[in-house]
């Protein structure tokens, strides 16, 4: 976690159960179970409900950029929802910036969502019938700007996602990378701290999905917002990420850095995920590395460094084979390495 | 099959469907057999049904009586803006209203659609109906508002409040299906004869559509757009007002389309009670006297109506383009110069006769033709009478007569049906194909007997059986129970007249239909000369369908036959052909990859993807039937159609709601059996 303090969100324990009387049943099936999700969620399906989220629990820091990946179905969106408070979580706690959202009044909520909260869609979401600078000054006609601070501040958040001289287009004028861009813009234009993104390059094609990929960390970079992303993309989880929650069947099955995912899979099913991952390339050094007292450097010391990537590392130990050192930023040695084990760390793993 | 024997399992004979459809048969062989013991069978006895059409006589006359006053007091504070539309529309001077018209026809669609403004209105003042024009069109100018308003706020509310969709909708199902005429006679006790009816009539009958269009463009936002508004921090009514309705917009101008098509109907409609100068009269009168040349030029002055306010305001919804204003505004101040430059000199409107001698001479024309055609005509009219409808009606024994067949029916010819469509049923059972069979079986009966005269314990056991298909016990149970309301009102023989003459005509349209249909699925050639027939048929108000089937063949059930026909004909054509052109071209290429013939893939292919569209053509052509049916009793057909008119023409109000409510009740339990089978369809294709 990057921030300290208070997280910018806080989940625990979140169900969201669909379906009728799902406060009370929930609360039943977990009686009953005594307090075990599986089992709870399996007797709330047996009655027709559906637990969509199972007692997920994480926390967000301050300018984190917080991954939630999984499948369709998974429950990833539906608890992005919850949070934003668009659908009510059946149970559990949801905090933003320490301030309970789920008990929050409907004028509180929609202050928080006016000054506090940015969301980006998948399919856009943008309002057909207004124009590019339209739809981005929306948000902030809503707070009651005037037209002309309206207006100045669209075409700052424009110019951010590089649309200048869109402005007077209808969405229906755009293509697919150029109406996200609208969307992302939209979604800054109260300069939010908490930034909601629901798969929001998964619609795209390929190439500018890489080119939004890399322009939205670019943003991120200097603006630092805290983030959930939710994706079903393994490679942009782990192109993006500092940290990634992984969801299977509403549960959270494991929550890690990008090289604890592809390196120490908590079970088969995100084993099976990072299966295809070239790890070289998101895993680093530090992940293999063995704390060592003392290791004189030595003729060829290849100079790794803890932070180097896996592929990068091996790179330079080719022909090596006895253990090599790490060092840290500063040039001192934190640790070594078998350079075996560097390989042995890329093996695709056997079912 | 994991059968270690290897063996397939014996295909199973008693299916649901066979056991219904066998069940069905015995109701019907039992009734025929009971039938010379209990002629209550067949007839219910006057002495079992109770006197509902008093009741509700009384009832709503009663309620009628109570709303009155406040109805009056409507009624008068309508007159205003009637008075101003009037005015408005009659005062200004006709280059005005032409200008206008195209000028509003430039900037919805640009020169084709100004031309069509132009040239329609300019038919219309050269008909020499120009006064009674722009009365028909203040009452569709004051009501189209009303339910604007109406329909929109039903819409939103219903979408506000989730609690209150089912019940509205069930509620615009309902004012749908019952028929126009009924509306009028409540309406004619509550507020006095009058264009104030016709008004409100048009105004009621114009709202559903509306509603319905707003409830299904605000469905249909994506969910996005809508969470995107929230998460903007904007409160419910600036959501709904600042994204949801604008984004709906195409939705609900398809919904203001409708709703005009649907007043403008209705207006015309509604000079079958007269007191208004206006085109639907003319009609009216005019077929009365026998003028067709007339009648015709009016009725074509409706449609000219009909077409340039349903292409207008359909431009409204499909075309997002519009055309310079400028230029409008320019046709308008012409128009404005003209009239001002010329002033009184400019020839009074309905001065115009330029198409009377066109009309004489159609009338002329039309004359010469039944002369010397009449015995084809009275042949063709008497061939369809004499060897479909009539057996249809009253069977095969009481229908072939010296007189007709050129011989007459006896027991032993019934004997011969019977034991050849038990012999075919038996080879159909013995070739695995048990329903078909039965159902052969089962028509045979229907045939002998005629549907008029088919025994009410055979029609409910066959509804039941029907819907337990269709929907399981629930719907059989609906069905049922609807039905003998029906019998127990006493107007069980009216309702299986109108069901005959619906169903013989559903019968011929989807027969016909579905043959255009097909050919115009194969060829595109076929479709583009069919489709602008297709349209202009749909646009036609049903009134107008009236006129060229009586020059015809003059008044009687063939010619309700006809236009019911003519009328209900469309959506099977349709939905047929779209139907089958829209199966999927992997499917189709996966086909011809497999060697298929066009034959093969037609009928392997084509049409059981087709099938769930193709019913749901049929069951509009259903419901197009019903409507028609009701204005087709202007015309002489009997049954609740009948009944309704003679109601509105005796105030009855008892006799017409029953009598509406009959026939509502008929369409809905067609409805709900078709929509039944093609979800089964649809989900068996896993759609």
């Amino acid at each position: 976690m990057t921030g300290t303090g208070v997280p910018a969100i806080a989940c625990r324990n979140v169900w969201q159960v669909f379906g009728p009387n799902a406060r009370k049943a929930l609360d039943r099936a977990l009686e009953r179970s005594g307090g075990d999700v599986d089992s709870a969620a399996r007797s709330l399906q047996q009655s027709g409900l559906i637990p969509a989220v199972r007692d997920a629990s994480f926390e967000v820091g301050k300018g984190e950029l917080f991954v939630v990946m999984g499948l369709s179905g998974s429950g990833k969106s539906t608890i992005l929802r919850c949070i934003a408070r668009l659908i009510e979580a059946t149970s559990g706690e949801i905090a933003l910036d320490g301030e309970d959202i789920a008990r929050a009044s409907k004028q509180r909520l929609t202050q928080l969502r006016r000054e506090k909260m940015g969301m980006v869609f998948q399919h856009f979401g943008l309002f057909p019938h207004m124009t590019v600078a339209e739809n981005v000054a929306y948000p902030l006609k809503v707070q009651g700007l005037d037209r002309a601070r309206r207006r100045a501040r669209a075409q700052e958040v424009i110019s951010l996602v590089g649309l200048e001289g869109r402005e007077g287009a209808f969405p229906r004028e755009l293509s697919g990378g150029q109406r996200q861009r609208v969307g992302i813009a939209r979604s800054l234009a109260v300069n939010p701290d908490i930034w909601f993104l629901d798969e929001p390059f998964s619609a795209l094609d390929p190439l500018i999905r890489r080119q939004l990929q890399d322009e939205f960390l670019r943003i991120q970079g200097s603006l630092k917002k805290s983030i959930i992303f939710i994706t079903h993309d393994i490679a942009e989880a782990l192109k993006l990420a500092d940290r990634i929650a992984i969801m299977r069947d509403g549960r959270i099955v494991q929550i890690g850095a990008p090289a604890d995912i592809v390196l120490r899979p908590a079970d088969d099913y995100v084993r099976a995920f990072s299966r295809d991952v070239a790890k070289g390339r998101h895993a680093r050094v530090a992940s293999v590395m063995q704390p060592v007292a003392q290791l004189a450097p030595g003729p060829d010391d290849p100079g790794l460094r803890a932070d180097m990537t896996l592929d990068a590392a091996l790179a330079r130990c080719m022909a090596l084979y006895q253990p090599v050192p790490v060092h840290d930023g500063q040039g001192r040695v934190i640790g070594a390495v078998n350079p075996a084990d560097l390989a042995a760390a890329l093996q695709v793993e056997e079912p | 099959m994991t059968a270690p024997s290897g063996q397939a399992p014996a295909p199973r004979v008693l299916t649901p469907g066979v056991r219904a459809a066998l069940i069905v048969l015995l109701a019907g062989a039992l009734s025929l057999a009971l039938e010379p013991a209990f002629p209550w069978v067949v007839t219910w006895p006057a002495e079992w049904t109770l006197p509902a059409t008093q009741w509700v006589g009384d009832g709503v006359g009663w309620l009628l009586g109570w709303l009155k006053p406040a109805a009056r007091l409507f009624s008068d504070l309508l007159r205003y803006p009637m008075g101003w539309a009037d005015l408005a529309l009659g005062a200004t001077p006709w280059p005005v209203v032409i200008g206008a018209v195209t000028a509003i026809g430039w900037y919805l669609g640009g020169l084709p659609m100004a031309a069509l403004g132009f040239v329609g209105l300019s038919f219309v003042l050269a008909s020499g109906y120009w006064s009674q024009s722009m009365n028909t069109l203040a009452l569709v100018a004051v009501s189209v508002p009303l339910a604007l308003i109406a329909g929109g706020v039903i819409g939103i509310l219903a979408n506000e409040f989730p609690r209150l969709k089912p019940p509205v909708q069930v509620v615009l199902d309902v004012m749908q299906t019952v028929p126009t005429f009924a509306y009028l006679t409540p309406l004619l006790i509550l507020f006095g004869f009058g264009p104030v009816v016709g008004l409100i009539a048009s105004a009621i009958y114009a709202a559903p559509p509306m509603a319905r269009n707003v409830i299904l463009g605000l469905e249909r936002i994506e969910s996005e757009i809508r969470e995107a508004a929230v998460m903007s921090g904007a409160g419910r009514l600036r959501q709904l007002f600042e994204v949801e309705i604008p984004s709906a917009s195409a939705q609900i101008m398809v919904g203001v389309n409708q709703s005009l098509m649907a007043a403008l109907s209705m207006v015309i409609i509604a000079a079958v009670i007269g007191g208004f100068d206006d085109i639907g009269w003319e009609v009216l009168l005019t077929m009365r006297k026998a003028q067709f040349g007339q009648s015709l030029l009016a009725g074509l002055v409706i449609v000219v109506f009909a077409v340039v306010i349903d292409r207008m305001s359909g431009a409204l919804a499909t075309e997002r383009r519009r055309h310079d204003p400028r230029i409008a505004y320019g046709l308008l101040g012409l128009a404005v110069g003209l009239a001002v430059v010329f002033g009184a000199r400019l020839p009074e409107a309905s001065g115009f006769d330029l198409l009377a001698p066109l009309a004489d001479a159609v009338d002329r024309g039309l004359g010469e033709f039944t002369a010397a055609n009449g015995d084809w005509l009275a042949g063709i009219k008497n061939g369809v009478m004499f060897f479909v409808l009539l057996p249809l009606r009253i069977g095969l024994d009481q229908a072939v007569l010296p007189f007709t067949w050129g011989f007459a029916w006896t027991p032993a010819m019934s004997g011969a049906l019977f034991a050849a469509a038990a012999l075919l049923c038996l080879v159909l059972v013995w070739r695995g194909r048990a329903m078909a069979g039965l159902m052969l079986l089962i028509g045979a009966g229907v045939l002998e007997t005629g549907i008029a005269n088919l025994p009410w314990p055979f029609v409910l056991v066959g509804a039941a059986a029907l819907g337990w298909m269709a929907g399981g016990w629930r719907l059989a149970a609906l069905s049922v129970g609807l039905l003998s309301t029906i019998l127990l009102s006493g107007l069980w023989e009216r309702a299986l007249l109108s069901l005959y003459l619906s169903g013989a005509a559903v019968l011929a349209c989807a027969v016909l239909g579905g043959l255009i249909g097909l050919w115009a699925a194969l060829s595109p050639t076929v479709w583009r000369l069919v489709r602008p027939v297709c349209d202009m048929l749909q646009t036609i108000p049903l009134f107008v369908f009236l006129i060229p089937v009586l020059m015809f063949f003059q008044i009687g059930e063939f010619s309700a036959f006809l236009a019911i026909c003519a009328y209900a004909v469309v959506p099977m054509i349709r939905y047929t052909r779209h139907g089958l052109i829209s199966t999927p071209p992997e499917l189709l290429e996966a086909a011809v990859a497999s060697g298929a013939t066009n034959w093969q893939i037609l009928r392997d292919l084509r049409a059981p993807w087709a099938a769930p569209t193709i019913l749901l053509g049929l069951n509009q052509t259903i419901l197009y039937a019903f409507a028609m049916l009701v204005i087709a009793a202007l015309i002489g057909t009997t049954g609740l159609g009948q009944s309704i008119y003679l109601a509105l023409g005796r105030a009855d109000v008892g006799l017409g709601l029953s009598a509406g409510a009959a026939m509502a009740i008929l369409a809905f339990i067609s409805d709900r059996l078709v929509q039944g089978f093609a979800a089964e369809r649809r989900r068996a294709l896993g759609l």
